[in-house]
């Protein structure tokens, strides 16, 4: 049996938690979906996580601090960050704090599988 | 006897008588002239004698009657009475010892004479000479006395027997006559004497009595004198102490005290004020040079002294202000005045008065504190001060004011002078200004600006208030404002607030973007995930057909979600219903020009109105038509805004005309407009100013269209342009509301952002 790896999603935007599990199911991920980083640092998923789909601006913890605060417990994950602001000058600075990719919404089926396999590619 | 006289017997005819024509005796008439001198002795015994002689003449029918008394020396006979022609003779009289009176008592007989002249030539002297004289003596106590006589002056009556018997008779009354007149002259005499010794002695008491009065008015006139002399010294006296009196009041109230200094003797005299003024007591201090010297303040003792020396040795008036220092710290400011004056004996005086001036040195000192605060605040505050007697043109200016204008300080101050400092093209506002100031005295509140000799600019707020005086002479009092750096960081600042809009406008239209892109990237996202993965379900093999149905009715259900975003977007920019109501378009156009006034003066844009003050109400959404007015007004100020060289003037003004119309038309003298492009100025995007977006004039033609009435412009005679719009002022309410419904989306779209812009 394959081992499925473990994607967790980061969103809270309900549309998104419940299509993009889906689609990640289909393209062969294990998926868990979580409304807030909280609920996510609070879970026992972070061990087995082998890749973050965490969206930049939520209540609460943001994106970002969630990712800082994954580096200080030493949990390196890698990151896919999905906004929906389509700001083009927010993905390099993401970028260069070591996520992988930063998707605007709405995104290709291709551009997510593009980001995962960078993912997996880093891991 | 005197030689030639004739003998006595010659002058005699006493023999006749006897021989002469008898006529019976006339006893009747004889005794009726005894009663008539009984009753006249008992009458009238002081003129007996002469009632004798007038009856004697009577009853003998003679010329002259008479009667001769012997005088008390018994020297001569005296005529006592006379009646006739020679009553005139009484008191006249004849010697006793050569005289016919003589002759009849030297005989004691009667004796009739003629021509009695020839013998006793004085008697030719008593005229009329008697031709006859008929004499009988009488006797008084047996011893005779006198002659009683009667004369016949001419030949046609001769005396008689009778004659001579009457006369007897006559004469023995004549001696009880006599001796009545006898007694009364006695009496009379010795009345006489006596009155004559009383008279002595009277005379001689009125002459004691006449000295002591004399005296006695003259003491009466010393003491009188003297008793005037005193109350005079009474009253003057009082006077003096009143005035003294007053004068020490005086000297209280007024602070001033005085001296009094003879120089040979050094006797001085101190004021009661001035012994309060040196804060001495008067009772127990003695005045002193020394004294008062150790009273005045150390640093002026020697200038003092100096000075009143120096006047005491020329003999001069002297005026020294010095201070006094007081035991307890006190001091006092005195204005010293020494008056020099020589008296009667030479001697040299000084009268000197000393005032205490402390307080007015005090409020000498607070003014002119308070002058230099005001100095200082007009300076700090760069305002100067004004004013302007209207009716002389005679203005006064703060020296800050000097400053200001760059003028040098006491130059005097004329319009002329002002108008060559003020820029050109605010002269003629300030003319006008000017003049209507003349008019009514009204308040004034004008901007305008400087061209100083360097180029530069100044820009100056002024504001002044008209007064009247009693006499209705009209002043001007008012305060000028130096505003020119305020007014160059207003500019600034409304530089910075336009770009800052600019900006604000650009970022809130980024975020609105952003907001939007937000909503509805959500729902897309889930819309193109799910298809993707309805797909990648339907490619499966075998396809998983019951998960591509259920990320399908996903996709579909985020569609809506899409769409509902967007409808809330609509809602959430949308604007409300017009309100509609009746709108007083004088005041909706005055609110306007309050909220623009600043921005107009700022532009010096020189404002008018004429607002007819019987405008009926108009039906309509005020803040739309108010948003017109402030287009329009907009427009006409920045039409004018690159107009120099002649003044910005703007009227605005309001009337109804003739068609039941409310008419609002607004003149400026801006740049104009080309008339071949009247049509398009309304229409949109098209516009004339380089920043403009040409929203504005469409938008508001759209809002008075929607109320009725019309908007149009034209250009002006002279330069400039002239927009108006009607509307009726009794528009119906109904239709009114749904077509201003109608407008709402250009002034969504365009025209309320372009209004509020220029809010």
């Amino acid at each position: 049996m394959v081992i499925r790896s473990l994607v967790a999603v980061i969103d809270d935007d309900e549309s998104v938690r419940e299509s993009l599990p889906d689609l990640l199911r289909e393209l062969g991920f294990a998926v868990q979906a979580f409304s807030t980083a909280e609920e996510f640092l609070a879970s026992d998923y972070i061990g087995q996580t082998r890749c973050l789909i965490l969206d930049i601006a939520m209540p609460g913890m943001s994106g970002p601090d969630l990712q800082r605060e994954l580096t200080l417990r030493r949990q390196e994950i890698p990151v896919v960050f999905i906004t929906a602001h389509g700001d083009e000058t927010v993905r390099p600075r993401l970028l260069e704090q070591g996520a992988v990719e930063c998707l605007s919404k709405p995104f290709s089926d291709a551009a997510l599988l593009r980001a995962l396999n960078a993912a997996f590619r880093v891991s | 006897m005197p030689d030639g006289a004739v003998s006595l017997e010659s002058i005699l005819c006493t023999e006749e008588l006897p021989n002469r024509p008898w006529r019976p005796p006339d006893h009747e008439k004889e005794n009726s002239a005894l009663v008539a001198l009984t009753s006249a002795l008992a009458d009238s015994p002081r003129t007996i004698l002469q009632t004798l002689a007038d009856k004697v003449l009577e009853i003998l029918h003679a010329d002259s009657a008479g009667l001769s008394l012997l005088t008390k020396d018994e020297k001569r006979f005296y005529w006592a009475a006379i009646a006739g022609a020679w009553r005139p003779h009484i008191g006249g009289g004849t010697p006793r010892d050569f005289g016919p009176c003589g002759d009849v008592l030297d005989h004691n007989i009667p004796m009739l004479f003629t021509h009695w002249e020839r013998r006793y030539p004085y008697l030719s002297t008593a005229m009329p000479l008697a031709d006859e004289g008929l004499l009988v003596p009488f006797y008084v106590n047996g011893k005779a006395v006198g002659t009683i006589w009667a004369i016949a002056h001419n030949n046609r009556r001769k005396f008689d027997a009778e004659d001579l018997r009457l006369l007897e008779s006559m004469s023995r009354f004549a001696s009880a006559a006599y001796q009545a007149v006898k007694s009364i002259e006695d009496l009379k005499l010795e009345i006489a004497a006596r009155e004559k010794a009383e008279t002595e002695l009277s005379e001689l008491n009125d002459g004691l009595e006449a000295q002591v009065r004399v005296r006695t008015e003259e003491l009466e006139q010393r003491n009188k004198q003297l008793a005037d002399a005193r109350a005079r010294l009474a009253e003057e006296k009082l006077r003096l102490e009143r005035s003294e009196a007053y004068m020490a009041e005086a000297q209280r109230l007024s602070h001033t005290g005085s001296w009094h200094l003879n120089v040979r003797t050094g006797e001085l005299v101190w004021s009661q004020e001035f012994f309060a003024i040196l804060g001495f007591d008067s009772e127990k201090t003695k005045p002193s040079y020394p004294l008062f010297l150790e009273r005045i303040h150390p640093e002026d003792r020697s200038k003092f002294d100096q000075v009143r020396s120096a006047a005491i040795r020329e003999k001069k008036d002297y005026e020294v202000e010095y201070r006094l220092l007081l035991p307890g710290g006190l001091t006092k400011y005195v204005h010293g005045i020494g008056h020099c004056s020589a008296s009667q004996s030479a001697d040299i005086e000084y009268i000197a008065a000393a005032m205490d001036i402390t307080e007015r040195k005090r409020a000498q000192e607070e003014l002119r504190r308070s002058e230099a605060f005001l100095a200082e605040g007009q300076h700090l505050s760069r305002t100067g001060s004004f004013s302007w007697r209207v009716a002389t043109d005679e203005i006064t200016w703060s020296e800050q004011l000097y400053r200001i204008f760059g003028f040098d300080r006491g130059v005097p101050v004329t319009l002329e002078l002002i108008g060559t400092r003020i820029h050109p093209e605010d002269l003629s506002a300030f003319e006008e200004q000017i003049e209507r100031s003349r008019q009514d005295g009204s308040d004034v509140q004008l901007e305008f600006r400087l061209q100083m000799p360097d180029h530069s600019l100044k820009y100056l707020h002024t504001v002044a208030h008209g007064t009247r005086d009693q006499n209705g002479r009209l002043e001007y009092i008012g305060a000028v404002q130096d505003v020119t750096e305020r007014r160059l960081s207003e500019e600034a600042l409304s530089k910075v607030r336009s770009e800052l809009a600019h900006v604000a406008r650009v970022t809130s239209l980024g975020v609105l973007t952003a907001s939007i892109a937000h909503e509805v990237n959500q729902p897309l996202s889930g819309i193109i995930t799910n298809a993707n993965t309805c797909l990648r379900m339907l490619a499966a093999d075998p396809p998983n057909i019951d998960g591509a149905r259920e990320t399908a009715r996903r996709t579909i259900r985020d569609g809506n979600r899409a769409s509902e975003v967007i409808t809330r977007l609509r809602g959430l920019f949308s604007k409300k219903d017009p309100t509609i109501e009746s709108v007083d378009l004088n005041e909706a156009t005055r609110e306007v020009i309050v909220l623009s006034l600043s921005k107009l003066q700022g532009e010096r844009v020189s404002l008018r109105t004429e607002l007819a003050d019987d405008l009926p109400l108009v039906t309509g959404d005020r803040v739309q038509l108010q948003q017109v007015i402030l287009n329009l007004l907009q427009n006409a100020s920045d039409a004018m805004s690159a107009v120099d060289g002649r003044p910005r003037t703007l009227l605005i003004k309001t009337e109804r005309d003739e068609r039941d119309h409310v008419l609002l038309t607004m003149q400026d003298a801006g740049v104009g407009f080309e008339p071949q492009n009247q049509d398009r100025l309304f229409e949109a995007f098209y516009s004339s100013k380089s920043g403009g977006m040409g929203i504005g004039l469409s938008v508001s033609r759209s809002i008075i269209e929607a109320h009725h009435g019309r908007l149009w412009a034209a250009p002006n005679d002279g330069p400039g342009a002239t927009f108006a719009f009607s509307i009726p002022c009794r528009s119906e309410c109904r239709t009114g509301a749904h077509s201003l419904g109608a407008i709402q989306t250009p002034a969504v779209t365009g025209g309320v952002q372009h209004v509020t812009r220029n809010l």
